[in-house]
């Protein structure tokens, strides 16, 4: 199996940690692990088991990362990530594999921002949008880079 | 039986995602139930040795840019104290004319930022102080320049602090000279917003803004911000003030948390 599953893990974790600490900006940071679960479960064959491990490790960001206080956010979030990820056919995976990805960031930023941003977005919806906008321009930034990186889509497809 | 078992192995997929979010949801629910507070404390006490590396670098990387803001506030805040003692004599004599009760010290405690929170945008971040050091749920934290949040949680050797950042804090606020009371919310980035101010309070831009005496976990008067517009919604009967924050949110690095009275 090319895709290295706990090699990748350990990474994700080491990177997630260092953007926490050293690379906010304005107080925005990526989020490395839903990019890990997001990449990790496209070339799961087991839809099922996709969603239980992105169960474990947004519990693991959870409690482990001190991911806010929304203990059960990550989980819930990784989970149904990880459930459309792994969905995908090859055909489309290979075709528009950027195209994937950023929608289900896009989709996972969503998720988080509206738990965080409830306020926001039933009573200004522009600010609600902003943050919403930020975060997912900077994870989708630091989600190229590592993509081109790692070779990340020749991993996925050999695996997939 | 049966048709539940071939229901299941037929939605296998659907079913498990199902199970997944229903646990989560029960988890989000249930975030204030003790057993929980304390399992996920226990994990981040285990757990806080992943920080140290991250939080030496941070502190090897910034540290000239951190000395030269110390350095800044502290000639600032020399400057301050100078004037500031005079008036503290005479305050003090003029109280003890009036026959006011003595106001209370703030016991601060110390304490530096271990992990900024691993989420999209900081909301919340783990102190290195916990229950061995006295410090209890609520408390206020300050930078030295004010205000930035409450604790949430403690563990023996840790507290989570939810900033002013977060979208759900609010903290009951006074404008003075006026005195006009407000509830404050954040808006963007060091900016805030003061809603429930009455229409014929006198507030001016430049005015100071501090916890008033109303909250029940944040000590009176402890600087907050200063005050930049003044406006009324068509939708609200009351007046909004947006204020800027005295502290600097994106550059925090120690803290002090308010503990027990002296």
């Amino acid at each position: 199996m090319n895709f290295n599953f706990s090699k990748y893990l350990f990474i994700a974790i080491i990177l997630q940690l260092a953007f926490a600490e050293l690379l906010t900006f304005n107080g925005f940071q990526p989020n490395i692990m839903l990019l890990f679960i997001i990449l990790s479960s496209i070339p799961m064959e087991s839809t099922s088991r996709a969603t239980v491990i992105g169960f474990v490790i947004g519990l693991f960001s959870d409690l482990v990362l001190f991911n806010g206080f929304y203990l059960g956010l990550s989980s819930l979030i990784f989970s149904v990530c990880a459930y459309f990820a792994s969905q995908v056919s090859f055909n489309f995976a290979y075709r528009n594999f950027d195209l994937y990805w950023l929608s289900l960031v896009l989709l996972g930023t969503g998720l988080y921002s509206f738990f965080r941003y409830d306020f926001f977005f039933f009573n200004d919806i522009v600010l609600f949008l902003k943050n919403w906008f930020f975060v997912f321009v900077y994870t989708s930034f630091i989600g190229f880079i590592i993509t081109r990186i790692f070779k990340v889509k020749q991993s996925v497809l050999e695996d997939a | 039986m049966a048709k539940t078992d071939l229901f299941f192995k037929k939605n296998l997929d659907s079913s498990v995602l199902f199970i997944c979010i229903l646990v989560s949801f029960s988890l989000i629910f249930s975030n204030s139930n003790e057993k929980i507070q304390s399992f996920r404390s226990n994990s981040l006490d285990t757990f806080s040795f992943l920080y140290k590396p991250f939080d030496w670098l941070d502190d090897q990387l910034f540290l000239i840019r951190k000395l030269e803001v110390l350095s800044q506030e502290n000639l600032k805040l020399n400057l301050e104290n100078q004037i500031l003692e005079s008036n503290k004599i005479e305050n003090e004599r003029l109280r003890a004319l009036l026959k006011f009760r003595k106001r209370n010290e703030l016991n601060l405690i110390g304490a530096d930022i271990l992990s900024k929170g691993v989420n999209s945008n900081m909301s919340s971040v783990l102190l290195d102080r916990g229950l061995v050091d006295e410090i209890e749920n609520n408390s206020a934290v300050l930078s030295s320049r004010g205000v930035v949040g409450k604790v949430i949680f403690v563990s023996k050797n840790h507290s989570g602090v939810q900033l002013i950042s977060d979208v759900n804090f609010r903290l009951s606020v006074k404008i003075v000279p006026s005195e006009t009371e407000g509830i404050m919310r954040w808006i963007d980035n060091d900016i805030c917003e003061i809603a429930e101010v009455q229409t014929t309070s006198d507030v001016q831009i430049g005015d100071v803004v501090l916890t008033s005496n109303l909250s029940i976990y944040f000590p009176p008067n402890l600087p907050v911000g200063e005050v930049i517009s003044v406006f009324k919604k068509s939708s609200s009967s009351n007046k909004t003030v947006r204020m800027k924050l005295f502290a600097d949110l994106s550059t925090l690095n120690q803290l002090f948390i308010v503990g027990k009275d002296l």
